[in-house]
């Protein structure tokens, strides 16, 4: 029973593909697979320890106000991510620049502390945070290969296909992001429906 | 009533737990943080300018800056009509002049970009290293290969276009406004620096690192 809130994020309620939740990031910084898996496994870590905290917390916030307790809660675990990445990993946190504070409105993170969190025990959360982390940063790492792959004939940083194979630009542009994200969420959907 | 307290409270508790929290991580990070953006000052100085072994912190006084989009590192002076501009000299080990580098900034097409600039004593560009950017992938970011960059060594100040404005500098394909941004600061500082070492007046030196 606990298994499936962990496997649950990566096929069946994959948050990118299926929920199509948390697009800014995806099409912001899938430029690199480097980049892609820098801000899945920050993505992560927010989620788990936020949807963690928000199921032990969950009986003692009224219901009005548990939106503005669980933003607090939210940014606070991404402020930690922000000041320890800048500090331990400056190459990364310049690079993702911009979309680790950005974090904070990330709907899947809000999103599973009021669909689940909010509604289940701690050790389900945690394992539901981790499997949506998990299938965040998997979708990430998928569109950010291809991307890069044929943007720039690289795979995390290193060049994979001959120099003279001439990058595909729109690749790698915010165009690409678009449409590689499209065909992926398409093909998804034939594989499922084929499962009927 | 009781409920409207006990929700004003609740948030209350809530923010002053998180800003307990934050308030000691960052205590812990910010000297790190602080040390980390010092030291690749540092190595980008020592890239730009090999041959020096020791750096001298110093300043020209110019004219007010008038537009917002500086290309340089400049310190305004609020009480007077002039502000400063940053260099440093680079000197080698048995204290003769190795050159002077500074770090130039332009806005380019979606960022600033920041380049660390070594100059030789005859006011010829030794190097050049982009130390921050935030450009397109794949267009404007190619200006951290090292083929674009190496396009800028031994040039001076009047060959500091790029080639589309007649220049010398071989601008990035696709990406002219980046490449722009970057040798137009970077000739501002040299036409700085140009002027003083023509000029008599010795600046004030602090010594730093």
């Amino acid at each position: 029973m606990a298994l499936k809130e962990f496997t649950k994020g990566f096929v069946k309620e994959n948050p990118v593909f299926v929920m199509a939740l948390g697009l800014c990031p995806t099409l912001a910084v899938t430029s690199s697979v480097n980049n892609a898996v820098g801000m899945g496994l920050a993505a992560t870590f927010v989620l788990m320890c936020s949807n963690l905290l928000v199921s032990l917390v969950k009986d003692v916030i009224p219901s009005k106000i548990r939106i503005p307790s669980f933003i607090v809660i939210i940014a606070s675990f991404v402020t930690i991510v922000d000041l320890s990445m800048s500090a331990f990993l400056p190459a990364l946190h310049k690079s993702l620049g911009l979309f680790i504070p950005l974090i904070v409105v990330n709907c899947i993170i809000l999103g599973r502390a009021e669909a689940f969190a909010s509604k289940n025990n701690p050790l389900n959360s945690v394992l539901d945070g981790l499997g949506m982390g998990l299938g965040f940063t998997m979708a990430l790492m998928i569109i950010a290969s291809i991307r890069e792959i044929l943007g720039a004939g690289q795979f995390f940083g290193m060049q994979v296909l001959p120099t003279s194979y001439r990058p595909m630009l729109v690749a790698i542009l915010a165009p690409g992001a678009f449409i590689v994200m499209g065909l992926l969420m398409g093909l998804m959907n034939i594989a499922k429906n084929k499962k009927k | 009533m009781k409920y409207y307290l006990r929700m004003g409270l609740t948030l209350l508790l809530i923010a002053v737990i998180a800003g307990g929290i934050l308030a000691v991580v960052n205590d812990y990070t910010a000297p790190i943080i602080k040390q980390t953006k010092l030291q690749t000052e540092v190595q980008a100085r020592r890239e730009v300018l090999p041959s020096a072994t020791f750096f001298v912190k110093d300043s020209i006084a110019v004219a007010k800056a008038k537009t917002k989009r500086n290309p340089l590192k400049i310190v305004q002076d609020t009480s007077s009509d002039t502000s400063f501009f940053i260099y440093y000299k680079g000197f080698s080990a048995d204290s003769t002049l190795a050159g002077y580098c500074y770090i130039a900034s332009l806005y380019g097409y979606s960022s600033n970009v920041k380049t660390m600039v070594g100059v030789t004593p005859e006011m010829t560009i030794n190097k050049i290293k982009v130390i921050s950017q935030q450009e397109t992938p794949g267009l404007g970011a190619n200006c951290e290969k090292a083929e674009f960059q190496a396009g800028f060594n031994t040039l001076d100040a009047a060959a500091l276009h790029v080639d589309k404005d007649g220049g010398a500098v071989k601008s990035i394909t696709g990406a002219t406004i980046t490449s722009r941004a970057i040798t137009n600061s970077i000739r501002a500082g040299l036409e700085i620096l140009n002027k003083q070492a023509s000029g008599s007046a010795a600046p004030e030196t602090q010594k730093e690192v």
